[in-house]
């Protein structure tokens, strides 16, 4: 049954007109998605328009939208803040509705005493954020930064962040979350659907571990996410974020209790040790590769620029020719950020002490030029909120992540090499932004605890030059094989590539992945709770060829 | 510059969402948190600068057509520049205001202009204000004050008082008050009264970009011809199409606000205050005065790649990212002032939630005008403030009128009244 006039009048009865568009700039608007130009035939920075998008205010909006699509077998794609060529619809032939869920913005509740909040799809990282710490509260805030949605990166991804190390995965602190299953059911999970509230993910009720994410997560296939319980972090800084300065550098001045250090290390061998190291001694707060996102050989000739607000990127041409700069692009070849807090201020002078014995241990030092007070209090701004992420598409406006595997250190420190040698081959070309081949940013752990971590390249590309574009593709493929040719398995570029790519392409891919069951596993999850095919296939399943 | 110019910002734009928000280190609350009325009122992705760069690019690439959707989605937006301002936090290549006005140029030019704006704008080619008032008595207000005029005298300072103080009497006083100040400060300047026309910055973020440039050749002509070489505006709609527009179409006059000067005067020890207004005053930040109010500098010149991709201007491009707006000298007087407290809204300086009434919203969509100025209402009264002061007559009668109709006590008051009371 094709998407009618009938079905439109439906459901604009549900949200009303002013909520419900057809309009064809409007569905663009929607279809036109970052990285769309990497896999859409003839670069098109359009993925398939929807046949229309629909914003409910309510769970029960959603329902009864769900619903209509299971009645006129319309795939419903649910977006939240946005991002991904997969918040999208996928195919040119699979009529998909567009449910955007702006209007269910509220923070539902905040519970002090037992540290979670409740939300809606719309609210973001920031928000929150800023309203808990007015408590002593915090929030794991994703990679992707504070403009990002709590529900998307706790219920349909991993949700990792740099404060995953002392906070852990938003899908570690998911407490329980209301499911509109792609079927029009309403699930509720964890304590809250035995009625006990939302204190526990695991129940008494449905647990929520698995059953949705599955493997990364549903990323927006397997019906829509209404609310959810996140749990809440101790927070021992300032109960309002109060920025200083000038944008776009502002600058969060560092408490008492705080420290804010960029560490650096003579090899990758060192480097691991200290991260090892850190965790044995469970110091710090915060963990993570930011300042790499800039392409090492450019990195310090950028955020040096970037603090100064009379200064534009003109000035990062100038600024690496200095001796100054150079000498500090050399120091900070291996490094990363790494902010500790104290509940008191004889436990801060001890983390100093444990992390300055580290370092005397692993020969790694403190980056002075970045712990100067400049850079450590737009370091502490950055790092605690993640305001400047979009600072991952400062080049150009173009960048794609390729490797991101994650694994111990030691594991990690395995293809830090092939990863710079490629991404140096295929920049230089001049198609995508010579920065130097170490682009790799990460977080310091992407379980709570730390241990287990992964580094993300950063390659930027122009969207605006057909040729750029390609390079950005080529870069994907190359990566592929450079993996596979070293014994790792394909990273965050294959997810990227699989939109692009037919279900028999993907297919293969997934029987080839190290545990190719999960996949069938998840058919059988789709099948159960999604008899219409509703979802599309970012849930990723495999046929059942005759298995389980 | 035109549409053609900015596809590829629009190619370049990530739908990061940053143009919904204020800048997200400035996010102090879940309410206050907002920084795009357009796409807060109306939802939809096209309702933000993100969502309008791809209705440009649809259009210019013929996926689409100009609709009634598009049309509203193009124009119901106060051109308040937030978007401008969180764009440029992390982007040194993106312009979405000067898109958005190129994409209002575009639809204007094919007959695409809102009918809502056409008596305004048919006002404006014959009576020269945005008021739909009569000519003649644009210069009633300085009745009794024995100022002088430009037609009469020359003058280097102008002090030009714009529409909506010269043709509102409830506007009048701070405008007859801003005179007055001048005069007991001892500053030399003249007025053109019957002969003042509008500076013409409305017509063209209502998308008449034409209509606006024979306003400003016809401005700076006058201005020329009796040697002007300052002008003095309390307008801040005036001051930014002076200031940042008509440099364009070959101004070289300086251009300062009223509350500029009167910052200066009180510095220089030309003006003081005698009296306490012990009242609590949070300011509001016109957003033609702050974020977009930041001087004007001359470019030209064209894109260029370094390090192969990474996209930089050649000659460097002025970024116009509100780090420069005037944002300290209204709060210097404004604590200058005996008796008064001045407390901030968690929006503020170029984070400002707009008043509602720019880019022709206030004429065209009253209903999103008038929320968007019970939003700020709402955020002056979470401060305690009994009043909220500003320094644009347009932002003046949009909270006025907003107050009215919400039966909000807090008092709108201009920054120059307050001034005035005090000296």
């Amino acid at each position: 049954m094709a998407f009618s006039k009938e079905a439109y009048r439906e459901l604009e009865d549900i949200v009303g007109e002013r909520h419900i568009s057809n309009d064809p700039a409007f569905l663009d608007s929607y279809a036109f998605q970052w990285l769309a130009e990497l896999v859409r035939p003839n670069f098109s920075h359009y993925m398939p328009r929807p046949v229309a998008v629909i914003m409910p205010a309510c769970t029960e909006e959603v329902q009864r939208i769900i619903k209509l699509c299971n009645k006129y077998r319309v795939k419903a794609k649910p977006i939240s803040t946005g991002w991904y060529h997969w918040a999208a619809p996928l195919k040119e032939d699979e009529e998909t509705l567009q449910i955007d869920l702006r209007r269910m913005n509220r923070i539902l509740e905040i519970d002090e005493r037992n540290r979670y909040a409740v939300v809606e799809p719309y609210v973001i990282c920031a928000q929150l954020q800023a309203e808990v710490m007015k408590l002593g509260l915090n929030i794991n805030i994703i990679g992707a930064g504070a403009s990002t949605s709590i529900v998307a990166s706790a219920c349909a991804y991993a949700g990792m962040g740099p404060s995953s190390f002392w906070m852990g995965n938003n899908s570690d602190n998911l407490l329980g979350m209301e499911w509109v299953t792609p079927e029009g059911e309403i699930i509720r999970t964890g304590s809250l659907g035995s009625g006990n509230g939302w204190f526990c993910g695991e129940g008494p009720g449905p647990s929520v571990r698995g059953i949705c994410r599955g493997w990364v997560g549903s990323r927006g296939g397997l019906g829509v996410y209404t609310k959810c319980a996140i749990k809440l972090a101790h927070w021992p800084g300032p109960t309002e974020y109060q920025v200083k300065g000038t944008l776009p550098g502002y600058r969060l001045p560092i408490q008492e209790n705080f420290r804010v250090y960029t560490l650096a290390a003579p090899t990758w061998d060192a480097w691991a040790d200290i991260y090892y190291k850190i965790y044995d001694n469970e110091i710090g707060y915060i963990f993570h590769r930011q300042y790499a996102l800039a392409g090492a050989d450019l990195g310090p000739a950028l955020w040096l620029t970037y603090i100064d607000p009379e200064k534009t990127l003109n000035d990062v041409e100038e600024a690496v020719k200095r001796k100054d700069i150079q000498d500090l692009t050399e120091e900070l070849r291996i490094s990363f950020q790494f902010i500790m807090a104290g509940r008191s201020i004889r436990e801060i002078e001890l983390q100093d002490k444990i992390l300055d014995q580290i370092l005397k241990e692993t020969g790694g030092w403190k980056v002075q030029r970045y712990c100067e007070k400049d850079m450590a209090e737009f370091t502490n701004t950055y790092m605690q909120r993640l305001g400047h992420k979009h600072m991952n598409f400062v080049w150009v406006g173009g960048y794609l992540g390729s490797w991101m595997q994650t694994g111990t250190p030691d594991w990690v420190k395995g293809y830090v090499p092939v990863a710079i040698k490629g991404l140096y081959r295929d920049a230089a070309g001049g198609n995508l932004v010579q920065c130097g081949g170490d682009a790799l940013m990460g977080n310091g752990s992407s379980i709570a605890g730390g241990g287990n971590m992964g580094l993300e390249q950063f390659v930027s590309y122009d969207p605006a030059d057909n040729a750029s574009v390609a390079a950005g593709t080529q870069h994907m493929r190359d990566a592929i094989v450079d993996a596979v040719a070293n014994g790792f398995p394909p990273g965050k570029e294959a997810m990227y590539l699989q939109v692009g790519e037919s279900d028999e392409q993907i297919w293969n891919a997934l029987r080839r992945t190290p545990q190719p069951l999960a996949f069938h596993f998840q058919r059988k999850i789709k099948e159960a709770f999604d008899p219409n095919n509703v979802g599309d296939r970012m849930y990723a399943t495999l046929p059942s060829e005759g298995k389980p | 510059m035109a549409l053609e110019d900015y596809r590829a910002d629009a190619l370049r734009c990530t739908r990061c969402a940053y143009c919904k928000w204020i800048p997200f280190d400035l996010i102090k609350s879940w309410r206050f948190s907002k920084g795009c009325p357009s796409v807060e009122y109306n939802h939809f992705h096209s309702y933000s600068a993100g969502g309008r760069l791809v209705t440009a690019l649809s259009l210019m690439d013929g996926r689409s057509t100009v609709t009634e959707a598009v049309k509203e989605s193009v124009f119901k937006c106060q051109m308040c520049g937030n978007c401008d301002v969180t764009c440029k936090m992390c982007r040194y290549d993106m312009w979405p205001i000067e898109a958005l006005h190129e994409l209002r140029f575009r639809l204007v030019d094919q007959g695409h202009g809102l009918a809502q704006h056409q008596p305004v704008m048919k006002g404006f080619r014959s009576l020269s204000n945005m008021l739909n008032k009569p000519k003649s008595k644009r210069g009633d207000w300085a009745e009794g004050l024995d100022l002088k005029r430009l037609s009469k005298h020359k003058s280097k300072l102008l002090f030009h008082a714009g529409c909506q103080y010269s043709h509102d009497p409830d506007l009048r006083e701070a405008v007859r008050n801003a005179a007055e100040l001048l005069k007991k400060a001892g500053v030399d300047f003249a007025i053109l009264g019957a002969d003042e026309s509008c500076c013409g910055g409305r017509a063209y973020h209502m998308g008449y970009k034409a209509d606006y440039q024979a306003a400003a050749e016809r401005n700076l002509k006058i201005w020329a011809d009796a040697g002007v070489e300052t002008v003095v505006t309390p307008c801040a709609d005036c001051y930014h199409t002076f200031k940042r527009l008509y440099p364009e179409s070959g101004s070289s006059v300086a251009v300062i606000h009223m509350v500029e000067l009167i910052d200066r005067l009180l510095k220089q020890g030309k003006i003081s205050f005698t009296k306490a207004l012990p009242m609590r005053v949070t300011y509001h930040d016109p957003c033609y005065l702050g974020r977009q109010g930041e001087p004007y500098v001359a470019w030209k010149g064209k894109e260029k790649k370094i390090f192969g991709q990474a996209v930089v201007y050649d000659p460097p491009r002025p970024r116009y990212n509100g780090a420069k707006g005037v944002y300290q000298p209204p709060r210097d007087v404004l604590m200058a002032i005996p008796g008064l407290e001045l407390v901030e809204m968690e929006r503020n300086r170029e984070a400002a939630w707009c008043c509602g009434a720019g880019g022709g919203v206030r004429e065209a969509y009253p209903e999103y005008s008038m929320w968007t100025a019970s939003e700020r209402l709402e955020e002056a009264k979470s401060v305690g403030a009994d009043a909220l002061a500003s320094a644009c007559p347009w932002c003046e009668k949009n909270f006025a009128d907003a107050a009215t109709r919400n039966g909000t006590k807090i008092k709108i008051v201009d920054i120059i009244e307050l001034v005035y009371q005090a000296l």
